[in-house]
């Protein structure tokens, strides 16, 4: 029973690391840009919902709408006035990772200033698990978990296959000159990218304040996963930074059956670390050739 | 001409050192290394509130000839930041006195306090390896060990919850805790029937929660701080764990107070009657409930304290004549035996800890009642 438990644990977390790691893996994989605030854009989601739901009590639709214009517009503002200067001067890949990771604690501060430094959760009765059968407990967030990452991936995969914005976007991750020469301009499709990898973490957002409840400082955690995942996926491969965020969730759990809970986190960078050693190019990635 | 060029810069350099003597007579200086950022930040900011209460009434009552501020400093309760905001504070503004928190970051300034004489006082870490840290390091909290052994005769003997799980973060404070658990459990007739261990850094507990129901415990005690512990209440709750939960004062925070899912916890600290009409208490309790309109917490009372005891002790050294250093500072705590603080007279063992009574608290999920005193030496 323990190890059913571990596993359905293990699905529900890791079905909240595949969102966050697909939206940080779009925007890697399209613009090059290594976007360490994205764990700021899953934080603000979360606090903005927090606060307007369980504040305001203002309905959750609301919220969650309101929570995904302020992600979004964090995502696209940060591209306009951070990392596009940082380009058009020549910068680095090194001194934009600076910049991001610069905006990364302002933004942590920021909230710490406004909502308090501590832990904040969203009350409601969808996080309380229920029995399903002897010693196996479900919380129907799980399976809201689940459901988002299927809507959410699911309209993803059409928009990148369908839509002119979304091949233009597959476009620009294989060879940003060539985008250029077909007259599309790679600044937009950024902040495209931008909006769209800030907008799939809002559900993991919303979900993680619910669930295990949220502090300013939960934009690293967020972060770290999504960097293992895109790694152990593939980088620019979006199936497989959603793969990985599984694997690395039931990994997290599954651990707990053999190992003490204080080896759980380690295994994500043992998993991380036997990808990089056996198969650098990650589950779905390109292999790289010289 | 050049005889009133150099005159003229003598008298500047007179002035210069006659503004600087009077600007040192106006000023006592005490550091401070909290939390201040990071997700332990709100102890920082209970921890100060205390410490500034004290120093606000030092200079009402002029205590001093100079006016008490401290110097605060970021520490993260990571141990290498409080070092660097320890090395600055005795180094840079030269202070005698420093105030501490959390087990690591107090065992880690403690080599500087011994190096350089500066008295380094914990209001609270509660480790119990923190009494031997050397003469220049001061306790005004009881240490875990006292907490752990007076909530297991409660636990075990007035609930009758024998089985107990710990969940603890592995850092010394923990591993203490767990050890004390390990033997004051067997010596009341209970029994430790699981250990889990958790990273500082882990916000996921689902899982452990289900390793957690597989040892069918009577009691969960958790041994964590900061941000964890109300994670940990929260997804053990959302996730079938329904049994009571126990932990030390860590817990003694606005936060679990007030926390719905925490309701019913049992917790320790040591015993402060707020209610007490000793004149040090009733004037702290009075206070602070007038500037931030909520009781205090054992936390708050001990900061106060640390920052009450440097002002008596530099007191009487400033009567003296003497000049208030650290080694000054530990001579005049040695002489002066017992002290008027929040919760009456104390008194220090020689290691510098100091002598309370536990007390087992209740939270209510409204801000916390004490339901039963245990005392412990």
């Amino acid at each position: 029973m323990l190890l059913l438990q571990l596993l359905i644990n293990g699905i529900q977390v890791g079905a909240l690391y595949g969102l966050t790691a697909v939206g940080f893996s779009l925007i890697f994989g399209s613009t090059k840009i290594f976007h360490f605030a994205h764990g700021s854009a899953f934080a603000i989601a979360a606090y903005v919902f927090y606060y307007l739901y369980s504040v305001t009590a203002a309905h959750w639709l609301v919220a969650a709408l309101a929570a995904a214009v302020a992600a979004v517009l964090f995502g696209i503002l940060l591209d306009r006035l951070v990392y596009a200067p940082i380009q058009r001067h020549e910068g680095s890949f090194f001194t934009v990772f600076v910049a991001s990771f610069g905006v990364g604690i302002v933004v942590q501060n920021v909230l710490g200033m406004v909502f308090g430094r501590s832990f904040v959760a969203v009350s409601t009765p969808l996080s309380r698990s229920v029995e399903i059968f002897s010693g196996v407990f479900v919380s129907p967030l799980a399976g809201i978990a689940i459901l988002c990452v299927a809507l959410f991936f699911g309209g993803l995969q059409l928009f990148l296959m369908r839509t002119h914005i979304g091949m233009a976007l597959r476009a620009l991750s294989e060879n940003t000159e060539l985008v250029r020469v077909f007259g599309l301009r790679p600044r937009q499709l950024s902040t495209y990218a931008f909006a769209l990898g800030s907008l799939l973490v809002v559900p993991a957002a919303i979900l993680t304040a619910a669930g295990s409840g949220i502090n300013p400082a939960i934009g690293h955690h967020v972060m770290l996963i999504s960097l293992a995942a895109t790694i152990v996926g593939g980088v620019g491969s979006l199936r497989g930074a959603a793969c990985a965020g599984l694997l690395l969730g039931l990994a997290e759990n599954l651990a707990l059956w053999v190992f003490e809970p204080q080896w759980s986190e380690a295994v994500t960078f043992i998993v991380l670390f036997l990808f990089i050693l056996f198969r650098p190019s990650g589950f779905f990635g390109r292999a790289v050739t010289s | 001409m050049v005889f009133f060029k150099h005159s003229f810069l003598a008298a500047l350099l007179g002035v210069a050192l006659s503004f600087g003597t009077a600007a040192q007579a106006q000023e006592v200086r005490i550091g401070a290394v909290f939390p201040m950022s990071g997700p332990n930040a709100s102890y920082g900011d209970i921890f100060g509130s205390g410490a500034n209460l004290a120093a606000e009434h030092v200079n009402a009552d002029k205590m001093l000839s100079g006016k008490l501020s401290i110097q605060y400093e970021d520490s993260q309760a990571l141990p290498q930041q409080g070092v660097i905001g320890m090395n600055k504070l005795v180094n840079v503004e030269k202070v005698p006195y420093v105030l501490s928190a959390f087990t690591g970051v107090s065992k880690a300034i403690s080599t500087v306090a011994q190096r350089t004489k500066t008295v380094a006082v914990n209001g609270g870490g509660v480790g119990p390896d923190m009494a031997e840290l050397g003469p220049y390091f001061w306790n005004v909290i009881p240490l875990a060990n006292f907490e752990v052994r007076a909530m297991i005769p409660y636990l075990v003997k007035e609930r009758g919850l024998k089985r107990v799980v710990l969940v603890y973060v592995d850092d010394p404070l923990g591993q203490a805790i767990r050890k004390e658990l390990e033997s004051a459990l067997p010596a009341t007739g209970g029994q430790l029937v699981e250990a889990l261990s958790v990273p500082n850094t882990a916000q996921q507990f689902s899982g452990i929660a289900a390793r957690v129901r597989d040892a069918k415990p009577d009691a969960v005690y958790i041994a964590s701080y900061g941000s964890q512990q109300l994670q940990i209440i929260k997804q053990f709750r959302d996730n079938g764990v329904t049994q009571q939960l126990a932990s030390y004062s860590a817990f003694s925070v606005p936060e679990i107070n007030a926390f719905p899912e925490a309701k019913g916890a049992l917790y320790t600290t040591q015993n402060v009657d707020w209610t007490s009409k000793d004149p040090v208490t009733k004037r702290f309790v009075d206070d602070y409930k007038a500037k931030h309109n909520k009781l205090p917490s054992a936390y708050i009372a001990n900061y106060y304290n640390a920052v009450r005891l440097f002002a008596l002790l530099a007191k009487d050294l400033q009567k003296k004549g003497k000049p208030i250093t650290g080694e000054n500072l530990l001579a005049q705590r040695i002489e002066t035996k017992t002290f008027d603080l929040v919760g009456g007279k104390t008194s220090f063992e020689a290691n510098g800890t100091v002598i309370a009574p536990i007390q087992v608290n209740e939270v209510d999920g409204k801000g916390g009642k004490a339901v039963t005193v245990a005392h412990a030496k």
